[in-house]
């Protein structure tokens, strides 16, 4: 019998500088050939657990690491990074931050180039590697005109010609869009059923539930480690972890079912040998239509220098008070739209207007304080010292008085729940961060809130205080359009779902007969809600657990 | 928008040797350097161009046709009015002014040549077969990645701040600079993060695995290279002897 893959004993690591140690007493042995998902909230130590093993703690991050690290029987210990090459690899989130040629053979070469496989050996282990990841004929593209999911992929290939048996994703398609995060998964299917041994960090279940193991870290440490069905299937274990449990689960916690299943299909067998099966009412209540309209988009076209159009003749019209997603595959023109909202972009043709008046013609101080604009990297406009100076920034630029300026910072902070003023905005944590940036924003008190993102990166924790915020904002009267793609947070948040699809508009209505049309989801290469496919399994379209158990207890 | 003017097309042209490449470019400039007769120039220029077609360069050519016809008027502008003196035009003016444009427009059009048939890694490869460190090519390669990046970024916190109300272009200098501030931390704070993460992924990948190094790209020098560069060699020892000869230089030069 061949060694475990890898072996910790006593593993600690304390960052230069810090005091607590970001990982501690982690005692593990994964078999050769296991697929481990890695859980837990912001700061569990999930990343830092990755960075041991590879090393990169502390050849690149100065550290502190105890206890042993065996990677296939031999002790990393005094290893440099270069040295595990063709041993253990790692796929980071920053995509881009992975590529370094001009062209994607060259870019799978770099690898062999510099771990002495000999020139006769390459072309078969270039072609291999990019059989892999699905990029057969990609060969002399240049990485820069590849789609996100292409880019992530390739940055895999690169390290899976080196040929190493172990595998570690760091959050591989947390940027990505739900077509690039199927065509990764795919590739770790692909690699599992090829005997690589792989370590996945994730914060979504589907990817935990086809796992060998699950381990939930907290505070560095291993506070549960099982197989999925057992820790997914525990309502508590999750949210003590900071994971979000899975919307069957939390059905049958509620419903008092045991064990729930990891499937739809198995959880739609069970509820209906239960006789549980929901009833929806006769008709849903109408979504209330918004009283005035605020934006109104008419045969909007933007083309870009290059001649590509982004949008094509897209008409819409946002009324006040509405809570609107704006969703469709990266590339299909979303961001390019939410940015002619606010008159960042002009269109080639057509018009947007505020309340009748065109927006692209507005002065930008009018314009900054009715349509906001959130980023969806927060680290695109962090630059003062203090919290509350970058809150103040946006009002100071309007040129208000102090007293207003500090009143409106004041206001701000406290709506997005954050109190330290004087702290260094780039010592947040990216939950923060992210709400950082929301207020700094609503400061200038737009009318609008267009954000691009905002969960996105996020934790389950820091997603729900994200999404309560918007709540909260969108209750006090605020309009908010925000362009995402994680369909939970479309169903229970927003009332209305804009769809583009190669810049022009597919669908624009109410969210229940989105989820609802399999083709239009297909063609969005998007997914209902967990329990929006449960209840499809069923013959109703729920779009939160909530609703689903009121139209069960509406039975009885 | 990629940053690379690099054309992928299949031609005699791309498939030469790197080293011949470069050496093409080399002959050029020099051919062009050394004489400053219009019309001694103007058949290198048409031979370049000659060539840019040959490698489907078209577009490249295209993208850049701004500066062509920017470097070019300005040239000729400037030298025609001072060539003399100061707001004198001059027809012994003019003709430097012409013969500077039309070579300075070779240059350009003999680099971009270069650039459309050659890709980045194969410079890099070129520059170490001729002795260069292997650092000064890779860094090289890895600016072209890195610099269509950082402007992306840089276009991204431009948009991000004027969100906020930023307007770069009001106030006198002093002000002026200090709204940069907003834009330059965020851009270097980030070119700084993803330089850290790229040189992690760059050891990942086994750059300072402690093993030798090895090579793809093996090129092979062909016919082709060798009928490229005696036509080259031929092209510029030709300009030599005419500047050589004088014919290749203006009369009246400073």
């Amino acid at each position: 019998m061949s060694a475990p893959a890898v072996v910790l004993r006593r593993l600690a690591c304390t960052y230069a500088g810090a005091l607590r140690p970001a990982v501690r007493d982690v005692d593990w042995e994964l078999p050769s050939g296991a697929l481990a998902v890695v859980m837990g909230a912001t700061g569990a130590g999930k990343s830092t657990l990755a960075r041991c093993l590879t090393r990169i703690v502390p050849c690149f991050l100065p550290g502190e690491v105890t206890g042993d690290i065996d990677l296939l029987g031999v002790p990393v210990r005094d290893r440099a990074v270069g040295e595990l090459a063709g041993t253990i690899g790692m796929v980071f989130q920053d995509f881009e931050a992975q590529l370094f040629s001009t062209d994607v053979t060259q870019e799978v070469v770099f690898g062999l180039e510099h771990t002495s496989v000999p020139a006769a050996e390459m072309p078969e282990r270039i072609a291999r590697a990019l059989a892999a990841v699905g990029l057969t004929g990609f060969e002399g593209r240049d990485p820069t005109t590849l789609s996100g999911g292409e880019k992530q992929r390739l940055a895999i290939a690169g390290l899976l010609a080196l040929r190493p048996p172990i595998m570690i994703f760091d959050e591989p398609t947390t940027d990505l869009d739900p077509a690039g995060r199927a065509e990764v998964l795919q590739v770790l299917a692909r690699l599992r059923a090829e005997g690589l041994t792989l370590v996945v960090i994730e914060h979504d279940t589907a990817t935990a539930a086809a796992a060998d193991v699950v381990l939930f870290l907290r505070e560095g440490k291993v506070v549960a480690r099982d197989a999925p069905g057992r820790l997914l299937g525990d309502v508590d274990a999750c949210l003590a972890a900071g994971v979000r449990p899975p919307d069957v689960t939390r059905l049958f916690a509620a419903l008092g079912l045991p064990d729930p299943p990891l499937g739809i299909e198995a959880a739609a067998d069970r509820l209906r040998s239960a006789g549980l099966v929901p009833r929806p009412p006769a008709f849903h209540p109408p979504v209330p239509r918004a009283r005035a309209s605020l934006l109104e988009v008419r045969g909007l076209c933007h083309r870009y220098p290059d001649g590509r159009d982004a949008l094509l003749d897209v008409s819409l019209s946002i009324g006040e008070g509405e809570f609107v997603a704006l969703i469709g595959r990266n590339g299909s023109g979303k961001t390019t739209l939410a940015k002619h909202l606010n008159g960042l972009l002009a269109p080639t043709a057509g018009s947007v207007r505020l309340r009748g008046r065109e927006v692209a013609f507005l002065p930008l101080e009018q314009l900054a304080q009715r349509v906001g604009y959130v980023f969806q990297d927060p680290d695109h406009q962090l630059f003062a010292a203090t919290v509350s100076e970058e809150v103040a920034f946006g009002p100071r630029n309007l040129g208000l008085p102090r007293a207003e300026v500090d009143e409106r910072v004041a206001e701000a902070l406290a709506a997005v729940d954050l109190h330290e003023r004087d702290a260094d905005p780039f010592l947040l944590d990216k939950g923060a961060r992210q709400r950082l940036a929301v207020a700094s924003i609503l400061a200038l008190r737009p009318d609008v809130l267009v954000l691009d993102e905002p969960t996105t990166g996020l934790d389950h924790f820091e997603q729900q205080r994200m999404l309560e915020l918007l709540t909260r904002l969108h209750a006090a009267g605020r309009t908010i359009v925000i362009v995402t793609h994680t369909p939970w947070v479309i169903a229970a948040h927003t009332r209305r779902v804009v769809l583009l699809a190669e810049g022009r508009l597919r669908y624009d209505g109410p969210l229940r007969p989105f989820f609802a049309d399999e083709e239009l989801l297909a063609a969005a290469a998007f997914r209902a809600p967990d329990v929006t496919r449960l209840g499809r399994a069923l013959g109703c379209t729920p779009l939160t657990v909530e609703e689903f158990l009121a139209w069960i207890s509406r039975r009885s | 928008m990629p940053l690379t003017l690099y054309v992928p097309a299949p031609t005699v042209l791309h498939r030469l040797h790197p080293v011949t490449k470069l050496g093409l470019l080399g002959a050029f400039v020099v051919a062009a350097f050394v004489v400053d007769r219009p019309l001694v120039l103007v058949p290198l220029g048409c031979a370049i161009a000659g060539l840019l077609a040959l490698a489907h360069a078209g577009a490249s050519v295209r993208r850049l046709r701004v500066m062509f016809v920017l470097v070019f008027v300005f040239t000729l502008v400037v030298w025609t009015w001072f060539f003399t003196g100061f707001f004198r035009p001059s027809y012994a003016g003019f003709l430097y002014g012409l013969s500077t444009a039309i070579r300075l427009d070779t240059f350009l059009a003999a680099g971009l040549l270069f650039l459309s048939i050659t890709r980045v890694e194969e410079v890099a490869y070129a520059l170490g077969r001729l002795g260069v460190p292997y650092a000064v090519g890779f860094t090289l390669t890895l600016a072209f990645r890195l610099v269509p990046a950082f402007f992306d970024a840089a276009a991204n916190v431009v948009q991000a701040q004027r969100c906020r109300g930023l307007e770069l272009a009001s106030g006198n200098v002093v002000t002026r600079l200090r709204r940069y501030v907003p834009i330059i931390v965020p851009v270097l704070i980030g070119a700084l993060r993803r330089a850290d993460r790229m040189a992690m992924a760059l050891e990942l990948r086994g750059f300072n695995s402690g093993r030798p190094r090895t090579t793809y790209l093996r090129a092979r020098a062909g016919r082709a290279d060798a009928v490229a560069g005696a036509l080259a060699l031929m092209t510029m020892l030709a300009y030599l002897a005419l500047w050589a000869s004088g014919v290749g230089r203006l009369a009246g030069r400073p």
